[in-house]
């Protein structure tokens, strides 16, 4: 699974992350949020890859809003990706307090009671997965993200990672097969494997109606369930409130044990269920899916491989 | 002992290389023309990430033999030889 193309660049860099540490300091969050009205509409003006990603996004989930609007949707993204990002920090921080209600903690917790074998989280860059992720710390599992370990360095600092004590590591998706043996290696020791499925980069993909069109979506996840095994549950998180966050992981997608010439109906069969729990939750938050990838773009068929789309 | 040794890692080479054919749906690939010291990742016979999950359960399947540790992959995963090598090495502890 190779690296990031698309509008994967960082933004921000330590400047912005110190200016805004700064600013909650001194303004508290309500006031950092202010700024966030500025610098989001900065990048609305100069980031034209980000914008022209996230139009890609608000043409299939806003049809009939004209360009106009469709500019203020994409600036309202910007704004709750901020909000997101401050969260994360204030959070971190350790001076706000977040209310985060987990749905379907239950279910798993009763799964790794008849188990030994981990399961495969799947995200997508959606509400605050970061913070989401301490949700999870009372499973008492140890999470590998499979990530760029350089991709966030907020990632690290909110979330402990690699610490003495912590339960949260990172499998660099840029290591020797991309990480992928690493990551059956951890789901054999029962432990829990964290995968993006939303943005294709130049990873395989498979295509399947998303919002009404043919859209592309990496097949990694499923294809490492699948051979391990094990199933998948899809991680979704949400601002429900100014200090309130919904993570729901009661959506399981549980792939068939088939023949390997089988595998990639069951792979495409999974993708599919994925692509319909995050359709449902863009219907219900579609200002919090920070995608920033033209998932529709008709050329990302051509980043399958010519064996992948002969099978 | 050691003609039985390289008999038996012959045996295991063409049975991989026959299993890496078919399972991985190689196309215009004939199992006797992979190479024993062929890099199997990136260059040479040009499998990628998503090959090596098929690997790892075509082992477990066919060998009952498990690959959990990446840096062990990295050596094992290296060629059809090397492959080869770990499968009887391991078969054999097992026996």
């Amino acid at each position: 699974m190779p690296r990031d193309g698309g509008t994967g660049k960082k933004r921000g860099g330590k400047l912005g992350f110190w200016f805004f540490r700064t600013s909650l300091r001194l303004l508290g969050i309500s006031g950092t949020y202010g700024f966030l009205y500025f610098v989001c509409f900065h990048y609305l003006i100069f980031d034209s890859a980000a914008v022209s990603a996230s139009m890609a996004y608000m043409r299939k989930r806003f049809p009939n809003h004209s360009v106009v609007r469709m500019y203020i949707d994409v600036y309202r993204l910007f704004i709750n990706q901020g909000k997101s990002l401050i969260d994360r920090y204030y959070a971190a921080s350790g001076h706000g307090k977040y209310d985060a209600r987990l749905n379907g903690y239950d279910r798993i917790q009763r799964y790794f009671r008849n188990t030994d074998r981990g399961l495969i989280l799947l995200t997508a860059h959606i509400g605050n997965w970061q913070f989401a992720m301490t949700a999870l710390r009372r499973l008492d599992k140890t999470v590998h993200l499979l990530m760029r370990p350089e991709d966030n360095e907020a990632v690290k600092s909110v979330l402990n990672i690699d610490s003495d004590n912590g339960n949260i590591k990172i499998i660099s998706s840029e290591g020797y097969l991309s990480g992928v043996i690493e990551a059956m290696g951890a789901v054999y020791e029962g432990e829990i494997v964290s995968i993006m499925g939303d943005r294709p980069y130049e990873y395989k993909t498979v295509q399947t109606v998303f919002l009404g069109s043919m859209a592309s979506f990496p097949i990694g996840a499923f294809t490492i369930a699948a051979a391990a095994k094990c199933p998948i549950v899809v991680l979704l998180s949400a601002k429900t409130g100014k200090r309130s966050y919904l993570v729901d992981i009661t959506n399981v997608i549980e792939l068939p044990d088939s023949p390997r010439g089988d595998r990639d109906e069951v792979v495409l069969a999974g993708v599919r269920k994925f692509a319909g729990v995050l359709e449902k939750y863009v219907e219900e938050y579609p200002y919090q899916w920070f995608v920033f990838e033209d998932l529709w773009q008709n050329d990302l068929g051509d980043k399958v491989s010519a064996r992948e789309r002969a099978r | 002992m050691n003609i039985n040794r390289e008999e038996e890692l012959a045996k295991i080479r063409k049975d991989l290389k026959e299993m890496l054919v078919r399972d991985l749906h190689l196309e215009d690939v004939k199992p006797e023309d992979i190479k024993d010291d062929e890099v199997l990742f990136g260059e040479g016979l040009g499998l990628d990430s998503l090959d090596a999950v098929e690997i790892v359960v075509l082992l477990q399947r066919n060998y009952g033999i498990e690959v959990r540790n990446m840096e062990q992959g990295r050596t094992v995963f290296y060629s059809v030889d090397t492959l080869a090598n770990f499968i009887y090495e391991n078969r054999k502890q097992s026996d």
